[in-house]
């Protein structure tokens, strides 16, 4: 046993990588701990609320990006849910129950038909998702007028009228536990939890490492490359309509604007975690690591009112640092 | 087959009577370059200008979406001269990139009106706009007022490359000198609501005691105050946003969740106006700075008041 060979025990695992990472920020926390905040467990109570709505993107985006694709539509569909959502139940007055169905499926579809475009039409995941992007944004934009849905209802005379936020927004919007854990962050949970039983406990899971792999290698073996593609970038769509309904229930309405750049802190938050982009690699764990890698980057930089210019300086330094932890010489 | 014919005679006889109606109806064509429909500030200025055309049947405005892009923006104008409108209304994008289209417009003898953005130079018609730095500093005396003079202030920064951004900011900081005041945090929240919240949350987690937010736009006073309340301390603070829109702004005073909004004019209904004025042969001056109004609870169904300068 010499040490040579511990090291690659130890530091191979991609876990053990992601996790000293993590463990680097965590240092900077509280070297730079902003006269104690960093260490008051509100702030950290507040961060995995943050992180939420990424989080539970960077879900989706490890389904695709481990089948060997990437989907660049997340931040716009999940604006169009987010605008679906905030009609259904402000303006609609549809019961929650229905609500949540529709935008579900409604994403679900977006990503289903991405999938399609690209495993029928054999387009480029970057093309189909991309045009998926402009296209989800497009019709946010249609069905919501430009105008983010709120409480402040404008009937056809130009007057504004006020309704109450649904009840279902305050629910998704409060925390539990004795205050102590917010909604949403059960939610990305819940979210994390499926992944994993998806990816290492049924045989869907392993066909998608499959086709990450070696497409044609796992076509020969008879797996339905079709279904396995629509599946996997309609699960995605299926989570960023989850995203956006917690991010609508947090701002308390519809933006049709929400979620711009989205997709690349999804991306990176996949990454960074250790999952390739080539596919066929990596595991929820790992992205549960990069979301809180990003998310604790952004408060210690918030909480410190490091300016911008610094800010997006450091974030991209630290991205390359955490990439770098990540590469198999190490 | 005769009836066809006697048909299609009968209706190009009624089309051709009533010709002098349609073309009367809408005998000027204004073309409108709007640099993005993003913010719903600018979708507000669209509605304005709709609505300010709709009171008159003689005007057609073709509206364009330029999506922060200035190249397609300025190709926006030359379409517009090639397709021969009677007027230009523009808010640009950026200043130099729009100075040569417009120029060229101008010195074609087409009106063109500038909102809210200038272009670099003065080849143009007329230059609708508010000022950012008097609504800054009209908010930092209210403030002022407000808190006694003293206290601890959050200021959320809208983008801070931008104008806006840097008026408001620094209008704001001139009414507050030597005021025993003190901006205890203050962070970039690019105009966004999340980003807002996001910081506001930090704000929080640090800070005992902050007396009031400010925001530079409405939607960032909001999300300071969903992060106040999801902390259980909104009770305590006040927040001032800007902009006061009736869907955003104005609408939060009423819910008072916010303390004050401070109108930013959008300037719609005043560049129809003058296309109008100008289409007519008349004068109109060559910079328009339009007035500026404030929303508290106490003045919101009186329709807001005046600023004083």
């Amino acid at each position: 046993m010499t040490s040579g060979h511990w090291n690659k025990v130890i530091l191979g695992r991609p876990a053990v990588r992601a996790g000293m990472s993590l463990l680097l920020v965590f240092v900077v926390g509280i070297v730079f701990h902003a006269d104690g905040t960093f260490l008051k467990w509100e702030t950290h109570r507040d961060l995995l609320r943050q992180i939420s709505v990424y989080g539970i993107l960077s879900c989706g985006m490890t389904l695709v990006i481990i089948s060997g694709g990437i989907d660049l539509s997340v931040g716009s569909v999940m604006a169009l849910a987010a605008v679906l959502f905030s009609l259904f139940t402000i303006h609609q007055g549809w019961p929650t129950g229905i609500a949540l169905i529709a935008t579900v499926l409604t994403g679900a579809l977006c990503g289903m038909i991405s999938g399609g475009v690209v495993s029928r039409f054999k387009i480029q995941p970057f093309i189909a998702t991309m045009a998926m992007m402009v296209f989800a944004r497009g019709v946010a934009k249609l069905v919501s007028g430009g105008q983010k849905i709120s409480t402040a209802i404008q009937q056809p005379d130009g007057i504004y009228q006020y309704v109450e936020v649904p009840r279902s927004f305050d629910v998704l919007n409060a925390r539990i536990l004795g205050d102590n854990l917010a909604t949403v962050t059960l939610i990305l949970a819940v979210c994390v939890v499926s992944c994993w039983i998806l990816l290492s406990r049924t045989s869907w899971g392993r066909h998608l490492y499959a086709i990450g792999g070696n497409e044609e290698a796992a076509w020969y073996a008879g797996i339905p490359l079709t279904r396995m593609k629509i599946s996997a970038y309609g699960l995605s769509g299926l989570f960023c309509a989850v995203a956006g309904i917690c991010q609508a229930a947090q701002e308390l309405q519809g933006d049709p604007e929400v979620g711009v750049a989205y997709e690349l802190s999804a991306i990176a938050m996949v990454v960074i975690g250790g999952t390739s982009l080539r596919g066929g690699t990596g595991t929820i764990g790992l992205t549960v690591f990069g979301i809180l890698i990003i998310g604790y980057l952004e408060k210690i930089l918030s909480i410190n009112a490091v300016g911008e210019e610094i800010r997006l300086m450091l974030t991209g330094l630290i991205i390359v640092v955490a990439a770098l932890f990540q590469m198999k010489r190490m | 087959m005769k009836n066809i014919l006697l048909l299609s005679i009968r209706t190009f006889c009624f089309l051709c009577m009533t010709f002098p109606v349609w073309a009367q109806k809408s005998s000027w064509t204004v073309g409108m370059s709007q640099c993005n429909l993003g913010e719903p500030w600018r979708v507000q200025m669209n509605a304005d200008i709709r609505k300010a055309a709709a009171s008159h049947p003689e005007i057609k405005v073709i509206f364009k979406d330029a999506q922060n892009d200035n190249l397609r923006q300025r190709a926006h104008i030359e379409e517009f001269v090639s397709a021969k409108v009677d007027a230009i209304l523009v808010s640009p994008k950026e200043a130099a990139p729009l100075a040569g289209p417009v120029r060229d417009a101008f010195k074609k003898g087409i009106p063109v009106i500038v909102i809210d953005r200038r272009v670099l130079g003065d080849d143009y018609t007329c230059f609708i706009g508010a000022d950012n730095k008097k609504i800054g500093r009209a908010a930092g005396r209210w403030v002022k007022e407000k808190l006694g003079g003293k206290g601890n202030v959050v200021e959320l920064k809208g983008l801070m490359t931008s104008t806006p951004g840097q008026d408001r900011h620094t209008g704001f900081r001139e009414s507050l000198q030597g005021m025993k005041i003190e901006i205890v945090f203050e962070a970039d929240m690019k105009w966004l609501e999340p980003n807002a919240r996001k910081e506001m949350e930090s704000a929080l987690a640090r800070f005992e005691k902050i007396d009031l937010v400010y925001a530079h736009n409405d939607p960032g006073a909001h999300g300071a105050y969903l992060a106040a309340k999801s902390a259980g301390r909104e009770g305590n603070i006040l927040f001032v946003g800007i902009d006061a829109l009736p869907h955003e702004g104005q609408t939060y005073v009423k819910q008072g969740i916010l303390s004050a909004s401070f109108e930013y004019p959008t300037g719609g209904r005043e560049a129809v106006e003058a296309a109008i004025e100008i289409l007519r042969g008349k004068i109109v001056p060559k910079e328009i700075t339009l007035p500026s109004r404030v929303f508290t609870k106490e003045n919101i169904d009186k329709g807001g008041e005046l600023l004083a300068e």
